[in-house]
């Protein structure tokens, strides 16, 4: 079922002098079962988009249609705390949010929150730390002793451990070495592909955009700019210039070949595809 | 968490807002001492004189002053329960068997709340019309005399500074931190006592995890760049006290002097 929002509205500090309207009208539907990007600029309303998902904050105005759950102004906490569950959220640099004495307990603190029983919870660990990259070893550590990746990984495992159905993630590669970083992007793909999870992703990241998502939505102002498949709105890079990104660097080759008078064919997004639109077009190696 | 009224600067244009830190902070302290002189009730009118010029003069309005007071009002009813229960001098006004209510009780809460009020007020005009750097410029300036018997004034400023910085990053972090925690099902307002507990365990050692880092990170930052606590500096803001700050400085040590004048009348 896929995720209604309806004339979203949402406004920070209301009747204060430091009121700020972050969302002015959001209207999407998310299709489930696939990988979603969203993007823009800081301050365009990602976060404050993403946070009403699983309810940590309430629309000013407006609904959103999630898991079965209908969310308004009106909703009361206590009516929604499956949906925490059921749509895991990924902050930015989650290893802050790491507090326990072992690595065990600190990832099966959000399932015993939501009663998860305690066999259960030991069962599901045992089968999330493959998929994190780390092992048994790990589970009596302390988690401040960890590096930064691992910390971050340990924290991840922590929201996957309560199986969601929706897996929102806000910037999970940020500040993460190339080689881990594309370690995290697969692990959420596999997560997509096997399990049929839906992947939210909030990234600045074009290339992983391009290599992981199925779809993106594109955030200005506070309202939803576009709504694209993935392919179909590489073709358009001005948009991401709008916003102050700069498309990836195979988009980039594309276009300069083509202002340089060769004829791409615009589906194609790998070197490989590029060299085969060249071929016959290159009259000689000089 | 976004209703802190105390300790706000309000970027106004008043000449309270321009005068020298230094004798905002020094007549602070000689009202603050004013206010806990035993004069009587009479003594609060020279006081409520000075509150009543000060606030006309930095243009603030009294309900602004007195937002702060609005979570102590549990307090003041509690303070006036122990008051009434324990509080055996002045006449006796109510007398049912064992429970004796006196007058003392209710003058003595009075004097409790007024001064806590003054003080307040008080406290809010000077942090209201003055920037924190001014401010911590502004002790620094008054403790350097003590310096002479060991008294770190600069790396006390410099700590205060610091404090006042990350008190936004640190409401920030706590946020983040409570929504992250709520991600994974912790409820701050449900649940039994022992759940609750928890919930707070589960931002408070992240937050503070988090403040240490920043803590060393801060103090890395400071001496790549050669930061020496000891080392003489020269100050792009020079203070400098004008007649505004000698006139109202004077004013303070009037109402002082006329408090302590009631006190032995």
């Amino acid at each position: 079922m896929p995720i209604e929002i309806k004339d979203l509205e949402y406004t920070y500090s209301q009747g204060t002098p430091f009121e700020h309207k972050a969302l002015k009208g959001v209207n999407l539907t998310i299709p489930t079962g696939k990988v979603i990007a969203i993007i823009g600029q800081t301050g365009s309303g990602k976060s404050t988009l993403v946070q009403h998902l699983n309810a940590l904050i309430k629309p000013t105005k407006g609904s959103i249609d999630i898991c079965g759950f209908h969310i308004t102004p009106d909703t009361k906490l206590k009516d929604v705390k499956i949906l925490r569950k059921k749509v895991g959220l990924v902050f930015q640099f989650p290893e802050y949010q790491l507090f326990e004495e072992t690595i065990e307990k600190d990832i099966a603190f959000g399932p015993k929150n939501f009663g998860v029983e305690p066999e259960e919870i030991q069962q599901r660990i045992q089968e999330i730390l493959p998929l994190v990259g780390l092992d048994a070893s790990y589970l009596q550590r302390s988690p401040f002793e960890l590096s930064g990746g691992q910390k971050r990984r340990v924290a991840i495992a922590g929201i996957l451990v309560q199986d969601p159905e929706i897996l929102v993630l806000d910037e999970p590669a940020a500040g993460l070495d190339p080689q881990s970083a594309q370690e995290m992007m697969s692990l959420f793909m596999r997560l997509n592909r096997q399990a049929n999870k839906t992947i939210i992703l909030v990234s600045h990241d074009m290339e992983h955009v391009l290599r992981y998502c199925d779809e993106v939505i594109v955030m200005k102002d506070g309202k939803v700019k576009t709504q694209m498949d993935v392919h179909e709105f590489f073709k358009y890079p001005d948009i991401l210039r709008e916003i102050d990104i700069n498309p990836p660097g195979i988009v980039q080759l594309k276009e300069m070949l083509q202002q340089n008078g060769f004829e791409i064919d615009p589906d194609s997004y790998s070197l490989d595809e590029l060299a085969q639109s060249l071929k016959g077009q290159v009259a000689s190696h000089e | 968490m976004n209703n802190i009224a105390l300790g706000r600067y309000l970027p106004l244009n008043t000449i309270i807002n321009k005068m020298d830190p230094r004798s905002k902070i020094l007549i602070l302290l000689v009202m603050m001492i004013t206010v806990f002189l035993p004069a009587g009730f009479i003594g609060y009118v020279p006081i409520l004189i000075f509150i009543a010029t000060a606030l006309y003069f930095s243009k603030l309005k009294l309900t602004y002053a007195l937002r702060a007071l609005k979570p102590m009002i549990w307090m003041f009813i509690f303070l006036l329960v122990i008051n009434v229960l324990v509080m055996r001098t002045g006449t006796l006004l109510i007398s049912w068997g064992w429970f004796k209510v006196y007058s003392d009780a209710f003058s003595q809460t009075a004097y409790i709340i007024i001064r806590l009020t003054l003080m307040i007020i008080l406290c809010t005009v000077l942090t209201a019309t003055t920037k924190p750097l001014d401010l911590t410029l502004g002790i620094e300036k008054l403790l350097k005399p003590f310096e002479k018997i060991g008294l770190p004034a600069h790396v006390i400023a410099m700590m205060i500074s610091i404090a006042l910085r990350f008190i936004p990053t640190l409401i920030d972090e706590t946020n983040r931190i409570m929504n992250a925690q709520a991600s994974r099902g912790v409820d701050l307002e449900n649940g039994t006592m022992t759940e609750k507990i928890r919930a707070v365990l589960s931002l408070i050692v992240p937050l503070f995890v988090s403040a240490f880092d920043r803590a060393d990170q801060l103090a890395d930052a400071m001496e790549a760049r050669g930061y020496d606590p000891s080392a003489t500096r020269t100050r792009y803001k020079v203070l400098k006290m004008t007649n505004v700050d000698y006139f109202a400085m004077a004013f303070a040590l009037v109402v002082f002097a006329t408090d302590l004048v009631l006190c032995w009348i």
